[in-house]
């Protein structure tokens, strides 16, 4: 069946026509798809485009700022560059860490540390939460990982705000510190919640920005500081890399409340710095307020470093110093009071009837109860002594005899209403009661009777006796008001504790006025054992004191002997603790101080002439002022410490 | 003279009587150049540089593709020039290159069986010297060409039997297996396509056509169960499962589909403007810049956009369709409509495949996607359309081989 070629070009053309229709069909039948596309479907393909692209991330709420009564920031924040990864977000984590790694140095064990987090972070499936790689980024590191970050899928370079402590040590043991929330923080944060309420908790606390109270006044008033979280509504691209942010008010994170405390942060240094490096501890008490000024413990840690996550040599470098910066002195620290008791011993036995303050003692140096024989400080004796002699002079004599003559149950009632054996929390943590003995307290803990020769101990403050430098100023502190009812705090704006309570207890005005009179004589009077402190240098005002020691372990016959028990014989941290309470002005008393110069032997000789000059300058600059709190008009407002608002 | 469409006349006899066209060859070669049918090669060159404007578009914020659009000037500025040279080859010498160049191919696809590279799970490339080609790519011009060669060889004394039809069958079969082989099927698919259009011209017989769409049809559920492998069942079962609107898993084997569909609808009528394209800029669309360039298009363009370009498409093809019915030649009629059917199977697969009316088979945009080979091989399509139409009036014969 052959053609002619002229059948044959026919038919091509006839087919290329058949062809170019066919083409023409489908083309038709393209348009006719991309109408649908595009014309008909069009709105939801652009809503789909839309949620496409905009994506909700969690954004933490900024903490809440700590500040001092006149509202100069002792916590807040500071801007620094920090890198992070979001895990889901990169096909390979370990290599974009390793990209990361060549740009910046970080140590293996850091790597290591990261690398699992990024592991465990997938396998909780909350792959969205960015993993902090380095934070605290030097200006030329920000740059370049700047530079280099859109090379690297999930790499977020960003200026992130860091919790800052700009008041550094002077603040560690009030403050406390924050820190990422560990497992068992988030345990105790979500202890009693919903599970909803406890998955959105952890998942915010997943968040780099995110710390959480561990310590002190930052764990005590967590809720109060840390705000809520709320979204950013980020456009990102197809690997999460964020584009633009769409500002949303509505989504905003409700920002933590900032926090107030009753310290003067310039009297808290100018105490610090009294100190001269020695160990030791001091408590300013407004006396008509309660509001706390001065809250000292020495040597402290840097909070600043705690923030990041300190690393582990650093910190066993704090736990193993000697000097135990980690140890808050003045609530945590219990020490004996030694003679800064004597006015609650005083108080005793006079309220009891037991003594009067006419009553005479005679001292030639020692005292003789049972089979033993109890030795005054002052070798000799004081002679014949009274209430007002005793005190001045600090008779030990007197004292085992008012003592014995009052009877534990009493002493330690007493002592009781004026604040010890009691945890006074005021928004911190670590703080600790100290001991109060008594008859019970000896037969339940110790199974034994009491012993009557340890009531003697007890008179002059110690033994048992455990107190801490912040009940000590609060002692004072009643002394000073002769009695008054008196509330401690040291949150002017904040949460309050529930188990701090008013010191209501009643005490005698008139006896009281006895007790002053005896502090008065310690620091005015000649025969005083702090004469030569009672000058305020203010021209005018006085103080009145008492000064203590706190034995750091029993005197040995051979020493006393010997008469070696003090200065360079004796290794340092043997040596005995030096106390001093005291209130001032003497004649219209504002401000109660104790302080503890630990290992600083006399209380006279080194404790009372720091609690002076705190005094003094507590005075010279009135820092019992009115608070900037009180105000509400002229509070500061929120910015970082470089002064660029947040 | 009215030498256009059917005239009745054939077209040996309406080329005798207007002889202005012929023997260019007795002319000069600045007087051929001028010759050149410049309105269709600007039209190739407008579309080449909107497809480089794209390519700009949908790369610049990616630092590691920011720079592909220079590259991709550059091949287009080599392949222009290429398309020159090759639409001023008399016709004869392309008809003398058809079988070597045919029998090169072949070897080349052997090579890639034997040595080749192996890129995105099929063993496609082969590395010569500096450069990696794609011999499936010139697959498809070489078998266009040799079988043009064969038809101007058999057809000419008037041999219409269906037999000689079988010849052109094993020319495309062998190429087809060695690329199936690969595995590519979106290669095989366009390439005996486009070869089936061409026997479709030669003027096989409507009988065996027929004969040939029932077993075809026939043959899918087989071809699907026992030939493909479960990669390519898998991108059927997608494409299924979207076409009819069943559960998809967005960020699944159809996310791509999913994405594309979802940047090409966002576009709307008029689109977003160049640059503007919120799923095109961020890279929300995986090969946007290769295989999926029509949603970029699509969304920042809109339909108005996507249409004209299709438009385009269409006045390329269809004058160079209408150019291969004037040929005088079997070669020059074939080669060139192959040719057409080539360019045309590239971009119905791949509009196709990006619409979503398609499976998904990885094939190149003409003239816009980024890629070295596929803008080779589309230039020569081109360059061997032009070719014919410069020729169309010259009578060629063929003995043996060469």
């Amino acid at each position: 069946m052959s053609k002619k070629p002229a059948d044959l070009d026919f038919a091509f053309t006839r087919r290329t026509a058949i062809a170019g229709t066919a083409g023409g069909l489908v083309w038709a039948g393209l348009i006719a798809r991309l109408f649908q596309l595009q014309i008909l479907d069009k709105e939801r393909y652009q809503a789909q485009a839309e949620a496409n692209h905009i994506k909700l991330q969690l954004a933490p709420p900024q903490r809440g700022r700590i500040l001092d009564r006149f509202g100069r920031p002792l916590a807040s924040h500071r801007r620094a560059g920090r890198i992070s990864i979001t895990p889901e977000q990169t096909d390979d984590p370990e290599h974009t860490l390793a990209q990361v790694a060549a740009l910046i140095e970080l140590p293996d064990e850091r790597l290591e540390r990261i690398a699992n987090e990024i592991r465990l972070s997938r396998r909780r499936n909350a792959g969205f939460v960015p993993v902090t790689v380095a934070h605290e980024l030097t200006y030329e590191d920000f740059a370049r990982m700047n530079v280099h970050a859109a090379e690297m899928p999930g790499v977020n370079v960003e200026m992130a705000l860091t919790r800052s402590y700009p008041r550094g040590r002077d603040f560690a043991h009030v403050l406390g510190y924050v820190a990422r929330a560990s497992q068992d923080d988030l345990v105790r944060l979500t202890e009693g919640m919903s599970d909803k309420e406890s998955e959105t908790l952890k998942t915010m606390f997943r968040h780099p920005d995110m710390r959480t109270g561990r310590q002190g006044m930052e764990r005590f008033a967590e809720e109060w500081l840390r705000g809520k979280p709320g979204y950013r509504k980020l456009v990102t691209n197809a690997h999460g890399r964020v584009i633009e942010e769409i500002p949303d008010e509505r989504l905003a994170p409700t920002p933590g409340r900032d926090l107030f405390v009753t310290i003067d942060s310039d009297l808290q240094r100018v105490a610090i710095e009294r100190f001269e490096g020695e160990s030791g501890a001091a408590v300013v008490v407004d006396v008509e307020t309660g509001d706390v000024l001065a809250m000292v413990s020495t040597p402290a840690f840097d909070p600043n470093d705690f923030v990041n996550g300190i690393s582990t040599a650093s910190y066993a470098e704090l736990r193993d110093d000697k000097r135990s910066p980690l140890y808050p002195r003045a609530h945590g620290g219990v020490y004996p009071p030694g003679s800064t008791f004597k006015m609650v011993v005083a108080t005793a036995a006079l309220e009891s009837g037991a003594v009067k303050p006419t009553d005479r003692v005679h001292c030639n140096g020692y005292y003789h109860f049972g089979n033993r024989t109890w030795h005054c400080w002052k070798k000799g004796g004081h002679g014949s002594v009274n209430l007002h002699t005793g005190i001045k002079g600090s008779c030990d004599v007197y004292f085992y005899e008012i003592a014995r003559r009052t009877g534990v149950d009493k002493i330690a009632e007493t002592a009781r209403k004026f604040g010890f054996g009691q945890d006074w929390v005021l928004g911190m943590t670590g703080g600790r009661g100290g001991l109060v003995p008594d008859r019970e307290w000896k037969q339940r803990v110790r199974k034994e009777s009491w012993y009557e020769g340890e009531t003697l101990n007890f008179g002059i403050g110690q033994g048992q006796l455990g107190t801490t430098p912040l009940q000590l100023a609060l002692m004072t502190a009643r002394i000073a008001t002769e009695g008054k009812p008196f509330k401690p705090r040291m949150i002017g704006i904040g949460p309050q504790s529930q188990d701090d309570h008013t010191l209501d207890a009643p005490l005698d005005p008139e006896v009281m006025k006895l007790m002053k009179a005896g502090m008065y004589g310690v620091t005015s009077e000649g025969g005083g054992t702090a004469y030569r402190s009672g000058d305020l240098g203010l021209g005018g005002p006085r103080l009145a004191g008492k000064t203590g020691t706190a034995q750091v372990r029993r005197i040995s016959r051979e020493e006393r002997l010997s008469g070696v028990r003090s200065g360079s014989e004796i290794a340092r941290e043997l040596r005995d603790h030096a106390l001093f309470v005291a209130y001032a002005p003497a004649d219209n008393p504002k401000y109660a101080i104790s302080v503890v110069v630990e290992h600083g032997e006399g209380g006279s000789r080194t404790a009372a002439p720091v609690a002076r000059d705190i005094l003094h300058f507590a005075l010279k600059t009135d820092s019992r002022r009115k608070p900037a709190y009180s105000q509400s008009a002229s509070l500061p407002k929120s910015m970082t410490d470089d002064g660029e608002p947040t | 003279m009215n030498r256009e469409g059917f005239t009745g006349f054939s077209r040996g006899e309406a080329r005798t009587r207007t002889a202005t066209s012929l023997n260019f060859e007795t002319q000069g070669p600045l007087n051929k150049l001028m010759r050149l049918p410049w309105g269709f090669i600007l039209l190739i060159v407008a579309m080449a540089l909107t497809g480089i404007a794209m390519l700009y578009s949908s790369a610049h914020t990616n630092p590691v593709e920011a720079h592909l659009w220079k590259l991709q000037l550059v091949r287009f500025v080599f392949c222009f020039f290429m398309m020159i040279g090759l639409a001023l080859l008399p016709l004869s010498w392309w008809m003398r290159l058809a079988f070597p160049a045919y029998a090169g191919t072949v070897l080349l696809l052997v090579l890639v069986e034997l040595m080749g590279v192996t890129g995105g799970g099929a063993q496609r490339w082969l590395q010569i010297g500096p450069v990696a080609v794609q011999p499936s790519e010139f697959a498809k011009l070489a078998v266009t060409m040799a079988l043009a060669r064969y038809y101007q060889m058999v057809l000419q004394p008037q041999t219409g039997r269906v037999l000689v039809h079988l010849g052109a069958l094993a020319i495309i079969l062998l190429p087809a297996a060695l690329i199936f082989k690969q595995p590519d099927f979106g290669t095989t698919l366009a390439l005996v396509a486009s070869g089936g259009v061409v026997i479709f011209l030669a003027g096989l017989s409507v009988r065996v056509i027929g004969t040939a769409i029932i077993g075809g049809v026939a043959s899918v559920w087989p071809v699907y169960q026992f030939v493909l492998a479960p990669y390519q069942r898998e991108r059927v079962d997608t494409f299924l499962a979207q076409l009819f609107g069943g559960a998809t898993n967005a960020l699944g084997e159809s996310y791509q589909i999913e994405q594309g569909k979802i940047a090409i609808g966002a576009g709307g009528f008029n689109g977003r403007g160049w640059l503007q394209g919120i799923q095109s800029q961020q890279d929300y669309v995986p090969e946007q810049h290769t295989d999926f360039i029509l949603t970029v298009i699509a969304e920042e363009f809109g339909f108005l956009g996507s249409t004209a370009l299709l438009l385009c498409f269409a006045v390329i093809l269809g004058w160079s369709l209408y150019s291969a019915a004037r040929s005088v030649s079997w070669f020059g009629r074939l080669a060139s409509a192959g040719a057409v059917a080539t360019v045309g199977f590239y971009i119905v697969f791949n509009v196709g495949m990006v619409l979503g009316l398609l499976p998904v088979v990885g094939m190149p945009l003409p003239l816009i996607s980024y890629g070295g080979t596929a803008m080779l091989t589309t230039m020569a399509c081109f360059g061997l359309i032009i070719a014919a139409h410069m020729h169309r009036d010259e009578k060629l014969t063929a003995r043996g081989l060469f």
